[in-house]
């Protein structure tokens, strides 16, 4: 019998009982469709991450200013009044020779209006290197410089949204803007910035809607850092007025960031322990400060993501399986069903190989069939999943091509057996069937 | 040289420990072109021959010579070839493939051999018996003359040089039993050699030679 017609003949089988077919294919359709899917969010979350660190860079190790809790409270106030101060900054400069850049970040708390309306800005001085370390990219002028630093010049850099709430369209390049009391004159506007969404970069603030001062003036001009703009306790409003009150000295003045650049991100974890008990010492025990390694929490993310990724597949693969052992269910079936029909081929001279094949042509059309529809919906399911959870999903060909692999593997295998027990029925006793 | 022979064969069908003889030592030889019929009561072996001539069944002892060749021992495959191009079955249930049309059932032969599918040629059998307004009919939409005529149509389709007959009229009445078995002699008279298993003397007198058996031996062989 030539394949042709033997395809044909799985082929007018499977139509002549179309309702059973369909059931059959079922478990394959979704098992595909499953995997597919699957395989496509796993995919997806991976190059999300891939595309944060090439925006983000994961060659940092971050300290932020963190609060005190409970009985710490009142030790704290005497061991490190400051939390995390300026003269951190030189202190971890001191010991991280192997830096490539030690870089202070001040939040402050100042209004910027345009035409009497406040303007949701965030002002953050800071210093050269800022840009390089947070990866930032300048559109048009300049970021901060040196000399804007030491020399306490009145100067800002806007990122992207900052901008076009103070300034529109128009050029700002030149132009003054009012902080607070202080004007500043625009030197440079940074480049959009994407945000991603995932885990490890989500302390990682909008930097679009930043305004960078130079950090010295963050000090000597801008009294209230952000943290303690909105005073929740009484004892808290009566120390920022008092601090408010004396001038405080530049060393002490605190800061919401320090962000230390090294040279990969294989050297963050060693920098993040020496950068410890630098700060350990310096703040005498007293943890007022988080250390965060972006690559690490990438690295833990990515694990779990991988976790996830392959108990989802092999969940997937659970359905394909079970899709299997619905077709060898109805293909024994049929063969019981079809036992006169074997003995009449038997008969007319099929040999016992000529009915294998037929039934694992059947086998093989009803997964394969199964598989196309299967991919078709695990690749709208894959974007259904990135419309309505807003996950990015990359559907790939190696999904694709591996799900019906398998599905046919799976028609291969499941159908042999029946086929085999189709083969070994005795012609005689199958003519004598009713 | 004759078309089929047999030399004291036999066949035992062990049931458990017990051994049931079915054939105990037959011979016999039919020639190509003879229209013979093979009679006798339930039990006395016929159908075992029928089966045994047929290819569908070893036998335990003796020879079986098919067109000069030894058919006893056959492979597997080898009696599936025997099957598609030497013989043509005719039964007494039709044996259709009940989705099929009728041509599709007559060039089912023709799907195991390694031959194109010839279907003008399957076209022409069925008219020359009758069914050319039939080709596309399933066997539930057929009589059941029809349907014998179609499983007549299939059995000749690979031009085998034998056809049997296992109680071909059986399931018809007797008009239609006479219209089959004057097909069967018209196909004898073009050549054919003819082996029919019956129980009826109306359908034996047709061939022109009678084989009887009883208690799986052969009892007399006349001509008629």
């Amino acid at each position: 019998m030539g394949i042709l017609d033997a395809i044909q003949t799985g082929l007018s089988e499977l139509l002549s009982h179309k309702l059973r077919s369909a059931l059959t294919m079922l478990g394959v359709i979704f098992g595909v469709a499953a995997v597919i899917a699957m395989v496509s969010i796993g995919e997806g979350a991976k190059q999300e991450a891939l595309e944060q660190i090439r925006q983000m860079g994961i060659d940092i190790v971050r300290v932020r200013r963190a609060a005190t809790a409970g009985e710490l409270v009142a030790k704290a106030q005497e061991r490190s009044p400051f939390g995390l101060k300026y003269s951190d900054t030189d202190g971890l400069r001191e010991v991280c020779q192997f830096a490539k850049g030690v870089i202070p970040i001040r939040e402050v708390f100042s209004d910027v209006n345009v035409r009497e309306k406040p303007v949701s800005v965030k002002i953050v001085g800071t210093i050269p290197g800022y840009e390089q370390a947070t990866r930032s990219v300048i559109e048009t002028g300049r970021f901060l410089i040196d000399r804007d630093v030491r020399d306490h010049v009145f100067v800002c850099v806007l990122g992207a949204a900052a901008k076009r709430d103070v300034f529109g369209f128009n050029d700002p390049i030149g132009k003054t803007m009012r902080i607070g009391r202080n004007v500043f004159r625009v030197v440079g506007v940074m480049k959009r910035k994407e945000v991603g969404s995932g885990s490890a970069f989500s302390a990682m603030k909008d930097l679009n809607s930043h305004v960078y001062i130079p950090i010295t003036v963050s000090i000597t001009d801008f009294k209230i850092h952000s943290v303690e703009a909105v005073p929740a306790t009484a004892i808290a409003a009566e120390k920022l007025f008092r601090r408010m009150m004396v001038r405080q000295s530049r060393g002490d003045s605190p800061l919401s960031e320090v962000i230390v650049q090294v040279e990969s991100d294989n050297a963050t974890i060693p920098a993040a322990s020496v950068i410890r008990s630098v700060l350990n010492r310096r703040h005498r025990g007293i943890r007022d400060y988080e250390i965060i390694i972006p690559a690490e929490l990438l690295r833990q993310s990515w694990q779990t993501q991988r976790i996830f990724n392959i108990v989802m597949a092999a969940i997937a693969s659970i359905s394909l399986l079970v899709g299997g052992i619905g077709i060898m269910n109805i293909m024994l079936a049929t063969v019981t069903q079809r036992t006169r029909e074997i003995g009449i081929r038997r008969c007319v001279g099929a040999t016992r190989w000529d009915i294998i094949r037929q039934f694992m042509l059947e086998a093989l059309v009803i997964t394969c069939f199964g598989g196309l529809i299967g991919i078709g919906l695990g690749i709208g399911g894959a974007k259904a999943i990135s419309t309505y959870a807003d996950w990015r999903t990359v559907v790939s060909m190696q999904a694709i091509v591996v799900s019906f692999g398998v599905s046919a593997f799976v028609g291969v295998i499941f159908g042999l057996y029946p086929a085999v027990r189709a083969a070994l029925v005795d012609p005689i006793e199958a003519l004598r069937y009713a | 040289m004759a078309l089929i022979e047999v030399r004291d064969l036999k066949k035992t069908y062990g049931i458990g420990s017990v051994d049931i003889p079915a054939l105990r030592g037959v011979s016999f030889a039919i020639e190509p072109g003879e229209f013979v019929a093979i009679m006798g009561p339930s039990g006395s072996g016929k159908s075992t021959l029928m089966n045994i001539l047929g290819c569908l069944d070893r036998p335990s002892g003796g020879k079986y010579l098919l067109d000069g060749a030894d058919a006893s021992r056959l492979s597997d495959p080898a009696r599936a070839a025997v099957r598609n191009r030497k013989i043509g079955f005719v039964f007494q249930s039709f044996n259709l493939l009940p989705r099929a049309s009728a041509l599709k059932n007559t060039l089912l032969p023709m799907m195991y051999s390694f031959e194109r599918k010839d279907v003008k040629l399957a076209r022409q059998i069925l008219s020359s018996i009758g069914l050319g307004d039939r080709l596309h009919h399933t066997p539930m939409q057929l009589s059941g003359g029809e349907q014998q005529r179609v499983a007549i149509a299939r059995a000749l389709v690979n031009d085998p040089p034998v056809i049997f007959g296992d109680e071909p009229t059986g399931n018809l009445d007797t008009a239609t039993g006479v219209e089959i078995m004057s097909i069967f002699q018209r196909l004898n008279e073009q050549g054919k050699t003819i082996v029919i298993v019956t129980h009826e003397a109306d359908i034996a007198a047709h061939a022109r030679r009678v084989l009887r058996f009883r208690d799986g031996l052969l009892e007399s062989d006349s001509q008629q």
